[in-house]
C-alpha cells in the first residue's frame, strides 16, 4: 500500500512560501495629488476632467478633448480615467483636499444637491441658456440637473429609463394588446397567469429590479413629491402613495403575476431573460439599456422582430401626472467646481462632448443621447424616445438619489415586500426609520 | 565572565536562528492580520462612510446598536447553523471517502480524482453553476419534480429552505478537503499496525472502529476546529448565491459586514461587526479547543 509524507512536502512548500511573500512586500509608491486649474510653465491654463467612461466610450471623451485643445491652444484638457466603484469615494477625497478637478461627473439627487448646498459647483444657469443650448436637451433631463431653479450640470452620456420589455411572439399567441392602464394591465397578467405563462421575468436576489415595480407604482400613484419630500425629510415613507406601492406588489405577487422563486434568481446571470427569450414569461420591467444587452447576448431576438416596449402603464384613479418617467436623463451628468480657474473654458470643453463629431461616435455606440433632436432607426428604441421627450419629468432612481445606508435599507424591504415576509407598513416604517437615522446624523 | 559552554553556545545560535527565521512571518502577520484587527476596534468607534474625512468619534455607540441589531444575531445564529451542519455533514463523508481510497489503494486513483474536482474550482465557478442547477424554472431539482408530476421547486428563493441548500452546496465543495485531510492522516499510521491487527484476527471493521478511527482522533479534532472557524467566518459562496437574502434568511455575519462597508457605506458599523466577529469566534474556537483536549486526557 502506497504512504506517502505530506508533511515534509508540506513543511518545504511553506518555507518557500515565506520568502516569496517577503519579496512581495518590497517598496510602496507615493502618489501625488493633481491639483486642477494651475498654469503651468507653458502658460496654458490646464482643465482635469474626470469620468467614468470605459472602453470605446472613453475614446468619444479623448476625441472631444483633442479637438476642444486643437481649437483653444491657450487652453489645455487633461482627461483622467476614473474607475465607477471608487468614483465617490475619490472625488470626496479630492474635496477635501481642495484639489477638485475642474470638470467631472456627479449622478445628480442628494449628492449633486449636497454638492451645490456646500458651494462646490459652479452654477451654470446663464451658459446654458445662452443661444438656448439647454432648450436643444430633453426637459426631464434639464430638471434632473437643477436644483431650486438654477442648472447645475449638463446631461451627456446616455436615457436610461425603465418601461416594460414584451415578448411579441407571446403577445399575438394570446392576442393581447399594449395595456395604457393598470386595469388593463392586470387584465392582461390574469389571461396569461390562465393560459400558464408568467406575465413577469423578475430576478430580484438583484433587489433593485423589484425595486423598479415600487418606485414606478408609487409614481404612478402620488408623482414625484412624495419621494422628493421623504428624501428631504419634509414628508414620509409612510404616504399613502408607498403603502400603494407595496400593496400592490403583494396583491400581484399572490396573484403570480411574477415568474416562480423570483427572490432567489440573479439578473446579473440572465435568469429572468432566459425565462424572457423563451417566452416562458411575456414581460420584464427593465431599464432601457435592455436592448443593448439583448443585443449583445442574443441578436436573434431582435431580428425576428420579438421584442416590444411600452412604457409603464398609469394608474386612472390618480391625479398624478401619467407621463412620468423612472430612470435617468444623461447618467453622468458633467458639472464645473466653483473652484476652477476658467469655469466658461470648462463649459465650452462639456460642449465638445457633444458637438457633431461627438454625436456620430455617440450613436455609432447605440447611446440615447439626451439632445431633443436625437433619433433612431431602432423602433424600439424610438418608443422609449417618445416616452421620454412626452414626460413632464423624471424620478432618478430611488438607489442612486438615496444616501447609500437608506438606499440599502430600500432595497432590502423592497425585497421583503416582494417576498410577502413584510407588510408594505412595516417595511415602508423601517425605510422612514433609515431615512430620519440618517437626516439626524447629517444634520 | 566564564568561557561558554557548547551548550550555551549552541542555545544561544539557536535563537538566533530562530529570531532570522521568524521575524519575516512575525512582520507579515503584523502588517497583515494585528494590525487589520486593532485597526476594526479602533474604527468600530466611529461614525464613518469609509471615505470621507468626516470621521465623528461615537465611542461604544455602534457596540450598542450592534448588540440590539436582531439581523446581526439572526446572521451569528446562520453561522451557528452552518457550523454545526457543516460538522455533521461533512466530516463522517469526508472520513468515509478517505477510508474508502485507503482501503482499495492505487485502485481507487479514478475516484480520487473525480472526487477531488469541487476543492480545485472557485466559490464563484460553484456559486454561478448551483445558481443555474437549482433555478426554480430551468433547474434540474425543477425538472425531477415536474418530471414526477409535482410543482416547480425554488431552493433558492424560500427563505425556509435557502440556508439548507446553500449548506449542502458548501459540504459539496469542502468534503473533498476533508477527505484529503483525512487521507493524510492515514498515511501517517504505521502500516504494521493494520497488518498486526489482521495477524491477530480483527475483521476490517474491527480495525477501523477499535484501531484506526482513535489513532485518527487528533486529525479529526484539528478539522473540526478548521471546520468551526471557517464556517463561522464563511463568506464567498453565500455572497455569489444569495448575498445573504432573500429577507436576510441566509445572512450571515460576513455577509452583513460586507453589505455595511460596501453597500450601506458604514464602515465604522461594519468594523463594528467584523470587531465582534473576532471575539465570538475568538471565544468558540478556544473553548472548543479547551473542552476537545480535556477529554484527552
Amino acid at each position: 500500500m502506497e504512504r506517502r509524507t505530506i508533511s515534509r512536502f508540506l513543511k518545504r512548500t511553506a518555507a518557500c512560501t515565506l520568502a516569496l511573500a517577503m519579496l512581495l512586500l518590497a517598496g510602496c509608491a507615493g502618489n501625488t495629488g493633481n491639483s486642477g486649474g494651475d498654469g503651468d510653465s507653458s502658460g496654458k491654463t490646464k482643465l482635469t476632467l474626470w469620468h467614468i467612461q470605459t472602453g470605446t466610450a472613453a475614446d468619444i471623451i479623448k476625441d472631444a478633448a483633442a479637438r476642444f485643445n486643437a481649437d483653444h491652444p491657450e487652453y489645455e484638457v487633461e482627461v483622467v480615467d476614473k474607475v465607477n466603484d471608487t468614483y465617490k469615494s475619490d472625488l470626496s477625497m479630492a474635496i477635501n483636499a481642495n484639489t477638485m478637478p475642474d470638470i467631472f461627473i456627479t449622478w445628480g439627487g442628494q449628492t449633486m444637491y449636497d454638492y451645490v448646498d456646500e458651494g462646490l459647483l459652479y452654477d451654470l444657469t446663464d451658459l446654458m441658456n445662452a443661444d438656448g443650448y439647454a432648450d436643444t436637451f430633453v426637459d426631464a433631463g434639464i430638471a434632473q440637473c437643477s436644483y431650486n431653479g438654477r442648472i447645475y450640470s449638463v446631461p451627456v452620456e446616455n436615457i436610461s429609463v425603465a418601461g416594460i420589455f414584451y415578448n411579441k411572439d407571446v403577445f399575438d399567441q394570446y392576442g393581447l394588446e399594449e395595456p395604457s392602464t393598470i386595469a388593463e394591465l392586470e387584465a392582461l397578467c390574469d389571461t396569461l397567469v390562465a393560459n400558464g405563462v408568467a406575465p413577469f421575468a423578475l430576478a430580484n436576489a438583484t433587489q433593485w429590479t423589484g425595486s423598479m415595480y415600487f418606485q414606478y407604482l408609487a409614481t404612478r400613484y402620488g408623482g414625484l413629491e412624495p419621494f422628493a419630500d421623504a428624501a428631504a425629510g419634509t414628508g414620509t415613507f409612510e404616504n399613502d402613495a408607498f403603502v400603494y406601492a407595496g400593496e400592490k406588489i403583494q396583491e400581484w405577487v399572490e396573484k403570480g403575476y411574477f415568474c416562480e422563486g423570483f427572490n432567489g434568481m440573479d439578473d446579473d446571470a440572465g435568469q429572468a431573460r432566459m425565462l424572457f427569450y423563451s417566452g416562458d414569461a411575456a414581460m420584464d420591467l427593465m431599464g432601457s439599456w435592455f436592448v443593448g444587452t439583448i443585443a449583445g447576448e442574443n441578436q436573434q431576438f431582435l431580428d425576428d422582430g420579438k421584442l416590444g416596449f411600452f412604457p409603464f402603464p398609469t394608474l386612472e384613479t390618480s391625479d398624478a401626472d401619467p407621463s412620468l418617467c423612472l430612470g435617468t436623463i444623461g447618467d453622468n451628468l458633467y458639472a464645473v467646481s466653483a473652484s476652477s480657474k476658467a469655469p466658461e473654458a470648462a463649459f465650452e470643453m462639456i460642449q465638445y462632448l457633444l458637438d457633431d463629431e461627438a454625436q456620430v461616435e455617440r450613436k455609432a455606440q447605440s447611446k440615447i443621447i439626451p439632445l431633443k433632436n436625437f433619433t433612431s432607426d431602432d423602433p424600439v428604441i424610438t418608443e422609449i424616445l417618445d416616452a421620454v421627450n412626452g414626460a413632464a419629468g423624471i424620478q432618478l432612481w430611488y438607489d442612486q438619489y438615496l444616501p447609500a445606508e437608506v438606499a440599502e435599507v430600500h432595497k432590502q424591504t423592497s425585497q421583503e415586500i416582494f417576498g410577502l415576509t413584510m407588510s408594505p407598513e412595516e417595511a415602508n416604517a423601517q425605510l422612514q426609520a433609515a431615512m430620519e437615522s440618517y437626516l439626524a446624523k447629517n444634520s | 565572565m566564564k568561557s561558554i559552554t557548547m551548550s550555551q553556545r549552541r542555545r544561544r545560535e539557536t535563537a538566533i536562528a530562530a529570531t532570522v527565521f521568524l521575524a519575516p512571518a512575525l512582520l507579515v502577520i503584523a502588517i497583515f492580520v494585528l494590525y487589520p484587527i486593532v485597526q476594526s476596534f479602533v474604527t468600530s468607534g466611529y461614525e464613518w462612510n469609509g471615505y470621507s474625512s468626516n470621521k465623528v468619534f461615537i465611542g461604544l455607540g455602534n457596540w450598542v446598536e450592534l448588540m440590539k441589531d436582531k439581523t446581526f444575531w439572526y446572521a451569528f445564529r446562520n453561522n451557528l447553523v452552518v457550523m454545526v451542519l457543516s460538522i455533521v455533514i461533512q466530516m463522517p463523508i469526508g472520513l468515509a471517502l478517505a477510508t474508502f481510497l485507503d482501503r482499495v489503494g492505487k485502485k481507487g486513483n479514478i475516484c480520487k480524482v473525480i472526487w477531488f474536482i469541487p476543492m480545485l474550482m472557485s466559490s464563484v465557478a460553484i456559486g454561478y453553476l448551483f445558481r443555474y442547477a437549482l433555478d426554480a424554472n430551468t433547474g434540474f431539482v425543477s425538472a425531477i419534480s415536474q418530471l414526477f408530476g409535482g410543482g416547480k421547486v425554488d431552493l433558492l428563493g424560500n427563505p425556509d429552505t435557502v440556508l439548507y441548500t446553500v449548506i449542502i452546496i458548501i459540504a459539496w465543495q469542502f468534503i473533498p478537503f476533508y477527505m484529503v485531510y483525512y487521507m493524510a492522516g492515514y498515511s501517517s499510521l504505521p502500516m504494521d499496525i493494520h497488518e498486526a491487527a489482521l495477524v491477530d484476527g480483527a475483521t476490517e471493521s474491527q480495525y477501523f472502529w477499535r484501531i484506526s478511527l482513535p489513532l485518527l482522533k487528533p486529525s479529526i479534532k484539528s478539522a473540526i476546529v478548521l471546520s468551526m472557524v471557517g464556517s463561522l467566518k464563511y463568506f464567498d459562496l453565500v455572497y455569489v448565491m444569495t448575498s445573504g437574502g432573500p429577507s436576510h434568511a441566509s445572512e450571515l455575519m460576513a455577509t452583513y459586514m460586507y453589505t455595511n462597508a460596501f453597500s450601506s457605506y458604514r464602515m465604522g458599523y461594519a468594523s463594528a461587526i467584523a470587531a465582534g466577529m473576532f471575539i465570538l469566534i475568538s471565544v468558540i474556537a478556544i473553548v472548543t479547543m479547551r473542552l476537545l483536549n480535556r477529554k484527552e486526557d
